[in-house]
């Protein structure tokens, strides 16, 4: 006999996740005890206090702001280069023949080799960071979104064409929303993918943002400093996935719902 | 396989093609509607079509009214009068998902009728309903034909639907299949 335990009642996870978070930061503390070497090893205070000196004086907003930027600019060419390519590769099988080859290898290049290459042809300068950060992700949407194409219902596709749907039309009503959770998936994936990749473009090759910071804190070995700014940075990284990609997944999944 | 054949039909003419499974009545009914065009041959005439599937082939991810203006382009008033007419005043704002087979049928109904068709091309769509909501659903289609004065194509296995919207029957059949006057139902 089938037992119903396994559709036991659950809560929304928030307990135990605050108490995995306080085991972490206990966990924190006792190491910072035993090491006894506040300068490699520095405790939650003093890295709360260092996060509270660059808020208060204005540095965290301002690299933050040129790190977010650059997120979301590579973030933004990644997501509409990789749907286009996708979305074509899915389509037809003379572009997947022919781009399929181009694709497994841009897949297989590393991160650094792309940035190193894009600083030396195009020069040390915001199109070559950010088209670096773009190259190193546009592979994975094209493969995510290609995946999602093929998966598209030729039924639905008959009765755009019965009803003489336009172009643009059965793009917005027909393809996109059958897309959207693989655009939706590939988003959430990518952007977390995006701003590890920008702070190493940033460390290499640019004099701002929370990567530069990291390289200047790293040569002087003040860990505290590079943990306040890489926690300030994935603060701003998960409000971004609480407060926008979430909400936005939820409202394109509504009308799975059966009842209103 | 489809041999050679000629088929002609004018708005507010109805006719049924009938023949067993396979032999190619919903493959004639897509090079009519334009939907496979990798044949030898032509389909001529400026008559607007509008297709019936065989399932309700609607947007899962729009609401019922929705369902009928986008794929159509019709006003969405002419969308309500014809939800009204088939029953489903009350659904225009639900999801497909949340509808029984039977509504999401009349929805795809309602769509096609909204394309304001010379001709309704219908592909075996009572086919896996159960008897009394077929009943209903050929009721309906023969009203809505009435009133817009639509002709039909039919593409169906069951020979009492032709009689039962007054459409001329046709037999396709051989190998390759051609079509020919169905004697047994006159």
């Amino acid at each position: 006999m089938i037992s119903g335990r396994r559709h036991r009642k659950s809560g929304t996870g928030a307990v135990p996740g605050v108490l995995s978070l306080a085991a972490m930061l206990v966990l924190w503390v006792v190491v910072a005890r035993i090491s006894d070497n506040p300068r490699t090893m520095p405790g939650p205070e003093a890295v709360a206090m260092r996060l509270w000196q660059i808020t208060v004086t204005g540095e965290l907003w301002f690299h933050a702001g040129m790190t977010l930027f650059r997120v979301l600019a590579s973030f933004a060419l990644a997501m509409a280069v990789g749907v286009a390519l996708g979305l074509w590769m899915g389509r037809s099988r003379t572009a997947d023949h022919w781009l399929n080859p181009g694709l497994v290898i841009a897949l297989n290049v590393p991160a650094l080799v792309i940035i190193v290459l894009a600083y030396i042809w195009i020069g040390l300068n915001e199109v070559a960071a950010i088209l670096a950060v773009a190259l190193n992700k546009i592979p994975v949407v094209t493969v995510m979104l290609r995946e999602g194409t093929r998966a598209l219902h030729p039924d639905l596709d008959d009765m755009a064409m019965a009803f003489r749907m336009s172009r643009a039309a059965r793009l917005r009503h027909v393809v996109m929303p059958q897309l959207a959770p693989h655009v939706a998936a590939a988003a959430r994936a990518g952007i977390s993918l995006i701003w590890k990749i920008v702070l190493v473009v940033e460390f290499l090759g640019r004099s701002n943002g929370v990567g530069f910071k990291i390289h200047l804190l790293f040569s002087s070995f003040d860990v505290a400093g590079v943990l306040a700014w890489a926690l300030a940075f994935v603060a701003v990284m998960l409000a971004i996935d609480i407060v926008v990609l979430r909400p936005w997944e939820a409202r394109l999944s509504r009308w799975r719902r059966d009842e209103d | 396989m489809l041999g050679r054949l000629r088929l002609d039909i004018r708005r507010g003419q109805r006719i049924a093609v009938l023949g067993p499974s396979g032999i190619g009545k919903s493959t004639l009914l897509r090079i009519i509607a334009g939907l496979d065009r990798d044949f030898p041959g032509s389909v001529g005439g400026d008559e607007r079509l509008s297709v019936v599937f065989q399932e309700p082939t609607l947007l899962p991810w729009r609401r019922a009214l929705d369902n009928i203006t986008i794929p159509t382009g019709c006003d969405p008033a002419l969308a309500r009068d014809l939800l009204a007419r088939v029953g489903l005043q009350d659904q225009m704002d639900r999801f497909p998902r949340q509808m029984s087979l039977g509504q999401q049928r009349r929805l795809s109904l309602a769509r096609a009728f909204a394309a304001r068709p010379d001709i309704l091309l219908m592909d075996e769509p009572f086919a896996s309903l159960d008897p009394d909501t077929a009943t209903r659903m050929i009721a309906l289609t023969g009203d809505l034909l009435d009133h817009s004065g639509a002709g039909l194509i039919l593409v169906t296995h069951d020979a009492r639907e032709p009689a039962r919207l007054m459409a001329r029957p046709l037999m396709l059949r051989g190998d390759p299949a051609t079509l020919h006057e169905d004697r047994q139902a006159n």
